[in-house]
Parts: structure tokens; sequence; C-alpha cells
């Protein structure tokens, strides 16, 4: 009878903590309800629809989503956007965890390159990237100042098609602050008694990179792959900053995100712009749930 | 206070907060309070720059200064945001009761009934107008918009630049042609001491390009709503420049960093610059120790009669404007149209006045390149004019779509006849979209 008295006043504890827990969830639950899931819900019944935001929506059935098919403006957003994450991602990962084995190597002063170092993922998307960027890679600009001096005529970096999107490459590159103090915090978390042993069986600093670090890094690596992978696929203010929105120069920089920008809030298209959104999700769930399913291969947890 | 009773405390909040939120929400804003004891508040939407934005602001102060009885709270952004403002606005039923028309928008805003009749107000008077200058005001057959200015196509020419090189910009008359001109661009960048272009590379700006067209008999849109150019006719102003830009006499898309150049910075690397009349008036302030004046656009020898046009930026009175607010909402329209005392304050950088008394007491106290630009809009006035008609619903990315296609012409991605092609499908697609 005491152990039943006992689990009851357990049980009713619990019941009074998950109701005090409700609603201190009210004002979240609110701000998804109507932030997140009613525009969700709403944007999929608009994909099916020709909504200009003036007039009621019309359904117009899967019409939008074969407009895509031949639809050159979509077709070069997808082919920007693949090139920029396949590239980008991993070079801002390389980086990020280079300057991060750098800094764990008891650098004094770590404080402040670790501040320095993460400054420009603050100042990634604001408009003084455009004026940076134009001062660096215009037409006047630093490199060609540099150029010059060796006899070289350079064109502006920003209005060539062929270079224009490496130049927002290098942006994200620049942006390596955040991937690097996760790399930096998962590195701290190493014992050192493997690198100990590691040492004490021959392994030089290569292999103990390799055959320690790598693996044991493997989980925040996978971490950092699918953060910086979903922020790539949906990468929009520095294009739109740098290309005043267009996506040019002749749409070397239209990435997916602008695209469907474009079209729902220039050519207030709203209802392709919805379709445009569902795809877009769609392919970063499934690039998703590829990476998950390969981690298996890869990533070490050191329970398994 | 117990935990029970602070859950109890928690949710009788939260609920009169949603409550409250919902009853707000319903509620809605359009039109702001009204008609209590007389007072009344007034929304105004407007666009422009930051010196644009004081200068309203101030002239609108000043208004309520004069009329106590009405206040009126500015909704200022730039042009795009604006726009962008202004179709959430409509879609949520929260519309200023005063707002200016982008250029792209006034068809569509007509399709959506937005605008209010303007002929039946009181306080606003049409009396300055001639009945034909109100025909040509009236949006199919309505008269709902008020233009509060005009502005024209013009060359504008550098002319402290052209005397310290030698250059003489042709007269308005037969020498003042589209081949004339590009051959002294042309010859003008190949030699001049301060290596300047011609001009930027701009065959997307939109007011010459009509100008063009309308040469050749052909028109920008139709009255019922169509595109009224060809592709003959496009691909033909298209190889205008692309012979120009060929040969040297523009500048490079590297030169002038994209398309759209900032002005400030192009200011300094040309003789001429293609655009609106009105732009002189901001424009020139750039260059403080240069002389900027204006020419007409170029006319080619063979142009069709009743060519010239005037542009109209228009404003108008939300069609769900409270009544109690409609002689309110007239007296400001009235302010900004027919009153000079306005124009001291916002000056002319939203061009010429549309009342020809106000345009003509506004010569007393414009400064030297509004005094420019007033001369030039006159003389377009006075000529004989075919109609003009704006741009139908869905065609609002026309100018966007243009744009592309000039860049992708001048980066060899595509060639003139499909570039022109790929533009009027473009248009038309979104026309019948929206139809």
């Amino acid at each position: 009878m005491r152990s039943r008295s006992a689990n009851a006043k357990v049980h009713s504890h619990l019941n009074r903590q998950g109701r005090a827990a409700h609603v201190f969830l009210i004002p979240w639950q609110l701000g998804f309800l109507l932030i997140t899931a009613v525009p969700l819900f709403a944007s999929l019944y608009l994909a099916f629809t020709n909504y200009d935001i003036l007039n009621p929506p019309e359904w117009t059935g899967l019409e939008n989503f074969q407009r895509m098919i031949h639809d050159d403006q979509f077709w070069a957003s997808v082919k920007v956007t693949l090139i920029y994450v396949v590239v980008s991602v991993p070079l801002q990962l390389g980086f990020a965890l280079l300057l991060a084995l750098i800094l764990d190597r008891g650098l004094s002063g770590l404080a402040f390159y670790r501040s320095a170092f993460y400054l420009p993922s603050l100042l990634g998307s604001s408009v003084a990237i455009a004026i940076l960027w134009r001062e660096i890679f215009g037409d006047d600009g630093l490199i060609n100042k540099g150029l010059a001096l060796i006899g070289i005529h350079g064109e502006s970096w920003l209005q060539n098609p062929k270079t224009a999107l490496a130049t927002l490459i290098v942006l994200n590159v620049w942006t390596f602050g955040s991937p690097m103090v996760i790399f930096l915090a998962g590195l701290r978390q190493i014992p050192d008694e493997l690198y100990e042993a590691a040492k004490v069986d021959g392994a030089g600093v290569w292999r103990q990179f390799t055959h320690v670090t790598v693996p044991l890094l493997t989980p925040i690596i996978f971490f950092n792959l699918i953060l910086q992978t979903i922020g790539a696929f949906q990468t929009f203010t520095q294009a739109h900053i740098i290309s005043g929105g267009t996506g040019g120069p002749a749409n070397s920089t239209l990435f997916y995100t602008l695209y469907v920008y474009q079209q729902g809030f220039v050519a207030f298209d709203m209802g392709y712009a919805s379709a445009l959104a569902w795809v877009l999700m769609v392919a970063i769930a499934v690039v998703t749930a590829l990476h998950f399913l390969v981690s298996k291969y890869w990533v070490f947890y050191g329970d398994s | 206070m117990d935990r029970r009773g602070f859950l109890k405390l928690s949710l009788a909040t939260g609920l009169s907060a949603a409550t409250v939120a919902t009853a707000a929400g319903c509620s809605g804003g359009s039109g702001g309070p009204s008609g209590d004891g007389g007072n009344v508040t007034l929304r105004y939407a407007w666009w422009g720059n930051n010196i644009r934005q004081q200068n309203y602001t101030k002239a609108l102060k000043q208004f309520s200064t004069a009329n106590p009885s009405i206040a009126i709270e500015p909704e200022f952004a730039e042009y795009t945001a604006f726009q962008e403002r202004m179709t959430t606005q409509i879609a949520a039923r929260d519309v200023p009761d005063i707002f200016w028309i982008a250029s792209p928008q006034v068809m569509t805003y007509h399709k959506s009934k937005l605008y209010r009749k303007l002929d039946d107000i009181p306080t606003l008077n049409w009396g300055d107008y001639s009945k034909e200058d109100q025909e040509t005001f009236k949006l199919a057959g309505e008269l709902n918009t008020l233009p509060f200015a005009i502005f024209t196509p013009v060359i504008r020419y550098n002319e402290t630049v052209t005397k310290a090189d030698g250059v003489t910009i042709p007269a308005e008359g037969p020498g003042w042609t589209w081949d004339s001109l590009a051959e002294l661009l042309i010859a003008y960048s190949k030699n001049n001491s301060g290596q300047r272009k011609g001009t930027p590379y701009a065959p997307d700006h939109d007011l010459t390009f009509e100008a063009w067209l309308r040469q050749r008999g052909e028109q920008l849109w139709t009255e019922d709503g169509r595109a009224g150019f060809t592709v003959d006719g496009l691909a033909s102003w298209l190889d205008w420049w692309e012979k120009l830009r060929k040969a040297g006499g523009a500048l490079s898309l590297s030169e002038q960093e994209g398309m759209g150049p900032d002005w400030a910075q192009v200011g300094k690397k040309v003789l001429v610059n293609f655009g609106n009349s009105n732009h002189i008036i901001d424009d020139a302030k750039m260059f403080p120790k240069e002389k900027f004046r204006l020419r007409a656009a170029p006319i080619a020898p063979t142009a069709a009669a009743g060519h010239k046009y005037l542009y109209f930026p228009r404003m108008a009175i939300y069609q769900r404007i409270d009544d109690a607010n409609l002689e309110a909402a007239g007296k400001v329209l009235d302010y900004n149209a027919n009153n000079p005392e306005m124009l001291k304050t916002v000056r002319l950088t939203m061009g010429a006045p549309t009342n020809p008394k106000v345009a003509e007491q506004a010569k007393a106290f414009a400064s030297p390149d509004e005094k420019e630009m007033l001369a030039v809009v006159e003389k377009e006035r006075a000529a004989e004019r075919k109609p003009r008609y704006e741009a139908p619903p869905g065609s609002s990315t026309w100018r966007t779509t243009m744009t592309r296609i000039c860049e992708e012409i001048a980066l060899g991605k595509t060639s003139v006849p499909d570039g022109a092609k790929k533009l009027l499908d473009d248009v038309n697609a979104g026309i019948k979209r929206a139809a």
C-alpha cells in the first residue's frame, strides 16, 4: 500500500510537472503553429495554385511543377546551387578544421584568435560585405590593382560569369568561424591518452591525425557537414547583396533561394514560388537522408 | 503564490494575451483612427532615397501644421521594398490611405480595384487641368489616380567635360538623331583626354526604349493590355546598343560593375547618360563642380507623328478609405499636386509639376538643374502626342527580364534576335498568366 501511494504521489508530481511544462511551452507552440506550421501547409496548398497575392489563389494542379521542367532560370539556379554546395562546403569545412587544429595546439591569445576568426561569420550576410567584395574583386579592386603591378589587366571578377560564383565561394569559405568553433570543442574532447598511446606505438603527427583525430572527430565532422550543407542549399543573402538581387551576371550567381525570392516577391508569382520552395525542401530532405545513410560507413561513435 | 496559483495565473495571462492578439489581428489597421471629433489620421506611403524621405516627411508635417485636424502617418521605403510592402499590405487589406504607385503596378492595382475615383472629392481641385489633360490621366476611362509629376526620356550630358574636350552635342533638330549620337559617342570614346567612354551601357533604360519604339510607330503597351512592340522593334533597339558597345562607345559591364550602374561610380567615366528628365536633380549633386545639361531623346529621321510622350508618376486614394477621411485625403492630394508650397520643401526630384499653373510658379524658385528639367518637359508637353498606355497586369517584371537579356547579349550568351524573342515571349507569358 505504501508503495502504491508513493507511486501515485510520484505520478501526480510528474503530471503537475507535465502541465507546467505545457504552460511554459505555450508561447513556443503558438509561435510554431502560427509562424511555421500554418504558413508551411498554406504554401503546400499554394504550390498547386496560380496565386499573385492580390487575387484569390486559383487551383492549377501540377502546372507549377510542370512549368519547372521548361524553365531555363530554374535549371540555372539548380546548377549554381549544386556547384556551390559541392565546392564550398568541403572547402569551408577543411579550412575550419585546419584552423581549429592550429588553434588547438595551445597558442597564446587563443581567445583573441577564436573571436577574430569567428568575426567573418557574423559579417558574411551584411551589406558591408557587398562593398568590401566590390573593393576587392571589382574592376578597380585590390586584386586587379595587384595584377596591374605585374602588367596584367584584369576585369571585374564580380561581373564575369566565369568568376562571379567563385567570389561567393570564397566568401563562404571565409565565414568558417562557426564550424571552426565546433571543431575546436570536438578536438578538446579527444583524450590525451590516445595520442600518448599512439606516440608510444611510433605514430607520427600525420598518423596521429588520420588514426586518432579524424576517427574521433567524425561525429563532429558529420554534424558540421549536415549543418553547412543545409545552409549552403539555402544561401541567399550573399548572392542577393553582391548581385543586387539579379543573380547575375548571366545567372551565374542565381542561387535557388534567390530565384524563389524573385518569383515570390518580385514577380509576385507566389504559387510558383511555393512549388519551388517545396522542391527545395524535398531535395534537402533527400540529401540529408543520404548523408545519414552513408554516415554508418564512416562516422565513428565511441560506443559502437 | 504556490505553484498551482502560478500556473493558473500564467494560463490566464497567456489566454488574455492570445485573446488580445487575436482581437487586434481581426480588427486590422487599415484607415487608421478617423472622424473622432473632426480629427483625422491618414497613412501616406511613398518611395525614394533618404533625402526624399526627409523632404516629404517635413512637407507632410508642414501640411499637418497648416491643417491641425489632419495628422499624417508617413510610410516610406526604398522603391523595390515599397512594392513588396504594398503587395503584402494589399493581401492583408492594410493598404495606406494615400499611396504612390510604382509604374509596373499601375494596371495591376487597377485590376485589383485598389483605387477610389477622384473626380467627386470636393477638396481635390481639377480646375487647373484641361479636359485633354484629364483624359490622358484616366485609366480605362476612370479618373482614379492623380498624376502628380511628369518626366520624359532624355540624354543628359556633362557640359563641363564637353567644353574641356571641345565636343559639341548637336542641338535638337534634324542633326539630333540616334545615328548622329552613336557616331559622336564612338568618336569621343576613341579620343578624349580623360579616357572617358561615351555612355554607360543602358539598353534597359525603359523610357528611352519607349521613345525608340514610338518613333518606329510601335508602343510599349496597347490599350487592351498587350505588348505593343514586335521582336523586330525590340531587336532594332538592342542592335543599336550592340553596335555602340562593340565600337567602344559604351562602358563594358566590367567597367560599370554590372547592369544598372551606380551613377556616383560611373559619372566620372562617361560623357552622357540615358535617363529620365528628373534624374538630373539628384545625379548632378554627386558632381557639384560639373554642369549637366539635358537634351530630349534623339529623333529618327523617319519618326512617326505623335511619338513624343510624357510619363506620369501617380498617386491614389485607397478604395476602402473611411468615408469620414475622404475629404482630408483629397486635401492631401491637392497639396501634393496643386500647391507650389509643398514643392519648395520637397523640390522637383519627382519631375515637373503636372498642374500647368504650378509648373509655371515653380520656375520662380527652381534651382538651375530644376529649371533645365522644367524646360525640357515644357517643350515635350507642347508637342503632339499619341496616347500612352500603362503596363498591363502580369508584366511587372519586364524590366528585370530586359536587364537580364541585355546582360546576356553583352556577355555573348545570346544573340540580339534570340534575346528579343525571349523577352517578348516572357512578357506575353506573364500577361497570359495574369489574365
